[in-house]
């Protein structure tokens, strides 16, 4: 386990072996035989899941939190609460195209909505990673993610029908982002990340007006506070990769559903890490594909420049830890067997 | 004579895990009451076999995908609701009903009713093997 292994890819350095970066977020509290409802309430449970998980899972780094719903929570939309999955957000206050401002909504606080529950997880949980050497990483709610949160799906047409409504949702977006990123640099966190899985369903136009200037204020928090930071996407992102690789962090998580190869390259032309892209269902889950094979297959192309081995997103609740073994074995196995990729430490 | 329904499938990794996916889901259960009326939709989450058996017989790429009346229409891009209105009337089993859809092309989405029709459509129920 080590820190600085992790944060040296995510910046695109080489390194002597891929870091293992898994985001066990609900699936921590399924380690610790939790419902999922109840550990992401109480501030013990997610940092004694977060402290186990981490240890079994021999994690480089590892997330407080996976879990969208924070953010929006505590900007006042309602959540729906599930024994075996992170909370959905079940209202959207601007729906009736009413601005954040017109509704009075407020930056959060570290008092507001739940943020003192995971505040203290954190808090619990920094002093147990650290002595792992393992990042406490950071997790918060993109803009675009954030927007559709608070708008609901109309955002989307909004964003070529009604673009002066849809900037002043996405402006406020940016501003609970920045206060998301400096809870979490106070908390000293090493790496900072910013999910924004639905930036991957638009254009490359509408990504470069309505999500990168957007996730400005948070990575300037980042970094003037010293931390490393990192752009999570999901989906096929393919015809955003661009985007992605240029909006100003350090390096960029992507899933399953991207040639690795392919994001390699990106990665490597823009001289940032990025993370990826084990599969969550077909290996990791269900077993279709072995997680074994998958581990290997991922870090052939990844390499060592740069790569983060990491799940394709958060592990989802009921991941057997025998798969995870499975892929800490392979990664043991591959760095003792395979030749190494030329330039690498 | 009443007309068929139209049938909508989602294809997703889970629409409560993953918001891309939650967002395609809603797009179908906003649709305002008019066009509940018309369609039927499901969804397909790929962390269950069955999903995963869906998503092989309809040939789906990626996900979050919606599929209407069979064909990969939106794959990857969640749709602005005229366009999604327009991908269902060239869809429709017949023209009274391609029509009426178009007259509903100025209505916009509408979220009073959400949480019901995601709970008819089995979203974020069947997302673990049981």
């Amino acid at each position: 386990m080590s820190k600085q292994l992790l944060i040296d890819a995510i910046h695109g350095r080489t390194t002597p072996k891929a870091p293992w970066f898994p985001y066990a977020g609900v699936n921590s509290a399924f380690n610790i035989k939790e419902k999922a409802e109840d550990y992401l309430r109480d501030p013990r449970l997610i940092a004694k899941g977060v402290a186990q998980t981490a240890k079994r899972y021999r994690a480089d780094g590892f997330p407080l939190l996976f879990d969208l719903s924070v953010e929006a929570n505590a900007v006042g939309c309602e959540l729906r609460w599930w024994a075996d999955n992170v909370p959905s957000v079940v209202t959207h206050p601007c729906s009736k195209m009413q601005t954040p401002r017109e509704l009075g909504l407020k930056v959060p606080t570290q008092e507001s909505g739940r943020w003192p529950v995971v505040l203290e997880a954190g808090r619990l949980a920094k002093p147990e990673l650290d002595a792992q050497d393992c990042v406490l990483v950071g997790l918060y709610c993109g803009p675009l993610t954030l927007a559709s949160h608070l708008a609901g799906v109309r955002i989307f047409t909004d964003t070529y029908k009604n673009k002066a409504f849809a900037h002043e949702v996405l402006a406020f977006a940016d501003e609970v982002g920045a206060a998301s990123a400096k809870f979490y640099a106070d908390l000293g966190c090493e790496v900072i990340g910013i999910v924004d899985p639905v930036a991957s369903q638009v254009k490359s136009e509408t990504f470069a007006e309505f999500v990168a200037p957007y996730a400005q204020k948070g990575i300037e928090v980042i970094h003037k506070a010293g931390a490393t930071s990192i752009f999570l996407i999901c989906g096929d992102c393919t015809k955003v990769m661009e985007n992605v690789c240029t909006i100003g962090t350090h390096g960029f998580a992507i899933d399953e559903q991207l040639n690795l190869g392919f994001v390699r390259d990106m990665a490597l032309k823009h001289g940032v890490g990025f993370a990826g892209n084990l599969k969550l269902t077909m290996a990791l889950s269900l077993g279709l594909i072995s997680p074994r094979e998958d581990t290997l297959v991922s870090l052939a192309a990844g390499g060592t420049r740069g790569f983060v081995l990491a799940a394709g997103c958060d592990l989802p609740y009921d991941v057997p830890a025998e798969s995870i073994d499975q892929v800490m074995e392979a990664r043991d196995w591959y760095y003792e067997n395979y030749t190494p990729y030329p330039d690498a430490k | 004579m009443t007309s068929r329904k139209i049938r909508i499938d989602v294809l997703t990794l889970d629409s409560v895990q993953c918001p891309a996916c939650g967002y395609m889901m809603e797009s179908i259960a906003a649709l305002p009451a008019d066009v509940q009326d018309m369609i039927d939709y499901t969804e397909w989450s790929i962390k269950t076999k069955d999903g995963i058996a869906r998503f092989m017989a309809m040939k789906g790429k990626v996900v979050p995908t919606i599929c209407i009346e069979g064909d990969l229409v939106f794959p990857s891009r969640i749709p602005q609701y005229e366009e999604l209105i327009e991908a269902m009337a060239l869809r429709a089993s017949d023209q009274a009903m391609a029509a009426r859809l178009r007259e509903l092309k100025d209505v916009g989405f509408q979220f009073d009713k959400l949480e019901e029709n995601l709970r008819k459509a089995g979203s974020g129920l069947s997302t673990r093997e049981k």
